[in-house]
């Protein structure tokens, strides 16, 4: 069956009026199986050389073929045509979002590598652990801690689907901390306060929105937000909260502990201090004017609070119990 | 990178030049595991028995036990490093039972051990402050008065010709598999380190050892681990029988690589085979067992093969896998090139001989990646910066130029399709004279009209098509090693089969075969394959 392919092509040695991105449709003889990464080597081969695209196991281990396929991240070699096509009713490949195209499918991956190093991408045992053979006993259920993110294969495709990183480029993204948590997790780690420490800091882990795209769109099942999770939980655990991002979760707690519901105004204050909530007075004044500022300002108590606090007991009983 | 880890410790200034990012490099596709007697009911010797006799005795055996030496400190220094082992319930390292191994000693995480061991390899080279050409591609290493001068290598990114002066070089470019239509290998295993040293001026050895693995999916060729048969996945011929009982009676399944694919392809000759295939059973493992241990593969069968292992067989076949052969290097990575070292798959110490044992490859790269580093440091310290010859980069601008220039000629990629064809059809499974003389007429034709190739892409910036034109010039080289090996070799012996001449023959080849390029013509020798203590004997399973 033939089948049409558009591509999102562009090259910059291209004549200086066709510098823009442009589309380009391709007609593919596809059958049972064929993936995207097969159409684009059969294009490439038989139908246009000048087609580039990173590509090397098409087993979707090396991590070389993540492109944008009909909206979404998604490697090349492990999307198969057919039903890409009967969900979507037509194939759309761009390259990642949220990463300068360079030309065609091919992305600079300069920064996703940058942003790799800025974890300290690699084991730091205690002082004195280093040339040590074999002397912490890794059980099975220390290996299950950070087996999920250490499955992952370096494609980028929670990276190109974050939402934080579209907002700010600066931002750690999903798949630097996903590698975080490999090492924070890891029980022969010797830096862990350091290492979270550094990524309570600006650009970093508290910067997560929590849209939850990095683990929808992971093709390994890395679920980088569970990362994220448990490096936040870590790190206020070990009394790192001098940070925006901490303050928040502490006030959420104490605002649900207290009226059993978010006390939006409140937790403003908490989590920014009284001077920095100040600034915030024109943000509340157009969120006031757009009708989405919460009314009453000050809650009181929810019913049924009872039953929050059990909640909170529970918690802390389950807490004790792990310790 | 096991190279430049060692080298880098040893304070030197390193580069890794590399055509892909180092993560993507193919050991990240290794599943089963990686060799080593760390149980004290195993022994170093055991391990070396096993590999010599795997090797059918072609293995060098004095570097054979330097590996199996080596081997559980390796692990250890892995460990150390960041790698994280499948562990029993002790915390011990956990080791499975692998094809031809006389005890269960491959270590593993999960069926991914590549790719573990590939991304801590990475961690410590940015650890070490190793410096990262990446997508750049080597198009000549440059070698004056038998010394190593350093690369030139092509930036994909700008199209730019950049000169890499260096006193020592280290060519850990893997396998060839590309030049077979049917591979488990990436689509970047083309075999370049390989064709680049052969030009250079050194030799490759015993290049018609080329490993078929038993288990790899139809069409794709993509792996299937044979650590699915190591957990105890059954091989099932049409009429539903376990084939292997006739054909390894001790250890069915487990016999070594090269048996279990003669097994396989004798079955599909004789129309016991089901769609060109055999039938991989792993349904009595159970769900449990299947997603603790075979997690990927099941991922692999849903997605490229359309079969959840958990309710159906897996349809497998022969596919090309692992070149045994490489560039001739001692047991410390040099080449007769003075500076020129090499590892891992693309170099032949000898360790794998005539068939490599699964588990020794990922083994290999690293005992001999680290051996190979730390002897090029050595070498360094030891030697001045030799002078780089100012035409290199001309003569190498000027062959790039050319080949951009050209019109009219065919593209790359009907010669490579001819090229994968004529290499499954005769040099196989099976060989026989007959058909890798017309193989190696067929290549020799294609060299031709490669000479006139041309391309639709001018432009300079991540030109693929070059890079393809490049590769398939390696790729041909190698082709014609293969082959010119193949023909010359009258006897059967491990993975090189020949249907006219069926038997083991010691008397007159329990030697390596040599090749060197003289003139642009390739040259064929031998070399004594070394025996210390383990005397050829008959191999049986």
């Amino acid at each position: 069956m033939k089948i049409k392919i558009k591509i999102k092509r562009f090259n910059p040695n291209e004549g200086e009026e066709s510098r823009e991105p442009y589309f380009q449709l391709y007609n593919v003889e596809a059958g049972e199986g064929m993936t995207v990464l097969d159409a684009l080597l059969k294009i490439a081969d038989e139908d246009d050389p000048t087609l580039s695209f990173r590509r090397s196991c098409r087993s979707a281990i090396c991590g070389s073929c993540a492109v944008s396929i009909n909206g979404h991240a998604k490697l090349a070699c492990k999307t198969q045509i057919l039903p890409e096509r009967h969900k979507f009713g037509e194939i759309l490949v761009e390259p990642l979002a949220n990463h300068a195209v360079m030309k065609d499918l091919i992305v600079d991956f300069s920064p996703f590598w940058n942003k790799m190093s800025r974890v300290t991408p690699y084991l730091t045992p205690p002082p004195g652990r280093q040339e040590q053979a074999d002397d912490v006993k890794i059980t099975p259920a220390d290996e299950a801690a950070i087996d999920r993110a250490q499955t992952c294969i370096m494609c980028g495709a929670c990276n190109s689907e974050c939402n934080a990183l579209e907002i700010d480029p600066e931002y750690i993204a999903p798949a630097a901390l996903a590698k975080a948590w490999r090492f924070v997790g890891d029980v022969r780690e010797g830096e862990k306060q350091k290492r979270l420490e550094r990524l309570s800091m600006e650009h970093g882990m508290w910067d997560c929105v929590r849209c939850v795209h990095c683990t929808e769109y992971c093709p390994k099942d890395v679920r980088p937000l569970k990362e994220i999770e448990l490096l936040r939980s870590a790190a206020i655990g070990r009394g790192i909260t001098d940070n925006h991002g901490a303050k928040h979760v502490e006030s959420m707690t104490q605002s649900v502990k207290r009226v059993g519901r978010l006390d939006e105004a409140a937790m403003t204050f908490k989590t920014l201090g009284f001077l920095r909530s100040l600034g915030m007075i024109p943000f509340g004044l157009k969120m006031e004017l757009h009708g989405k500022m919460p009314m009453p300002l000050i809650f009181s108590q929810i019913e049924g609070m009872d039953e929050v606090k059990t909640i909170f007991d529970e918690i802390e009983e389950k807490k004790k119990e792990k310790e | 990178m096991r190279a430049a880890i060692e080298a880098a410790k040893s304070g030197l200034n390193v580069a890794l030049v590399t055509k892909v990012y180092p993560v993507r490099s193919h050991s990240v596709a290794a599943q089963g595991g990686i060799n080593a007697a760390l149980n004290p009911a195993d022994s170093w010797e055991n391990h070396a028995f096993d590999t010599v006799k795997g090797s059918d005795y072609l293995g060098d055996q004095d570097a054979i036990e330097l590996l199996c030496r080596e081997a559980p400190e390796d692990i250890l220094a892995l460990e150390r490093m960041g790698a994280v082992w499948s562990r029993d319930f002790d915390g011990n390292i956990a080791q499975r039972p692998f094809g031809g191994a006389g005890y269960p000693r491959t270590c593993y995480l999960a069926d991914r051990t590549g790719h573990g061991i590939l991304h801590v390899l990475y961690e410590q080279v940015i650890r070490h402050g190793v410096i990262i050409y990446d997508e750049w591609h080597v198009v000549k290493l440059v070698v004056k008065d038998n010394a190593a001068r350093g690369v030139i290598a092509i930036e994909l990114k700008t199209g730019r010709l950049h000169r890499l002066h260096s006193k020592a070089a280290v060519i850990a470019t893997g396998g060839y598999g590309r030049v077979y239509k049917t591979t488990t290998n990436a689509l970047s295993s083309t075999g370049d380190g390989m064709g680049l040293a052969l030009s250079a001026g050194a030799a490759l050895m015993d290049m018609e050892f080329v490993q078929f693995h038993p288990t790899t999916l139809p069409r794709t060729g993509i792996l299937i681990t044979e650590g699915a048969r190591g957990e105890g996945g059954y091989l099932l011929n049409s009429k539903g029988e376990r084939f292997m009982e006739k054909y390894a009676p001790k250890v069915k399944e487990l016999a070594s690589r090269d048996v279990v694919s003669r097994a396989e392809q004798t079955e599909i000759d004789a129309g016991r085979g089901v769609d060109g295939c055999v039938l991989l059973d792993l349904r009595h493992l159970g769900a449990e067992k299947i997603n603790e241990r075979l997690p990927q593969i099941r991922d692999i069968a849903i997605n490229f093969a359309g079969v959840d292992p958990i309710e159906k067989p897996i349809p497998v076949r022969p596919g090309a896998h692992y070149s045994m052969g490489g560039i001739m290097t001692d047991v410390n990575g040099m080449t007769a090139i003075a500076g020129l070292y090499a590892a891992g798959e693309s170099a032949c110490v000898s360790v794998h001989g005539a068939n490599r044992l699964g588990g020794n490859s990922l083994l290999d790269a690293v005992v001999f990646g680290r051996r190979a580093g730390a002897a090029a440091s050595e070498f360094c310290f030891q030697t001045a910066f030799p002078e780089f010859p100012d035409s290199s980069l001309k003569d190498a601008a000027h062959e790039v130029a050319d080949i951009l220039k050209r019109d009219g000629g065919e593209p790359a990629f009907i010669i490579r399709g001819e090229m994968t064809a004529a290499m499954e059809n005769s040099c196989g499974v099976f060989r026989d004279k007959e058909r890798l003389t017309k193989g190696l007429e067929n290549i020799r034709e294609l060299k031709e009209r490669y000479k006139k190739v041309s391309l639709s892409d001018k432009s300079d910036c991540f030109n693929t098509e070059l890079l393809a034109v490049v590769e398939l010039g390696n790729m041909l080289d190698v082709a014609k090693a293969i082959l010119i090996g193949a023909v010359n070799r009258e006897e059967s012996r491990g993975a090189h089969s020949r249907t006219d001449f069926p038997r083991r023959d010691d008397e007159k080849w329990l030697k390596h075969t040599l090749i060197n390029k003289t003139n642009g013509e390739l040259k064929i020798s031998c070399k004594d394959v070394t025996i210390t203590k383990y005397k050829p004997a008959e191999r049986k399973y």
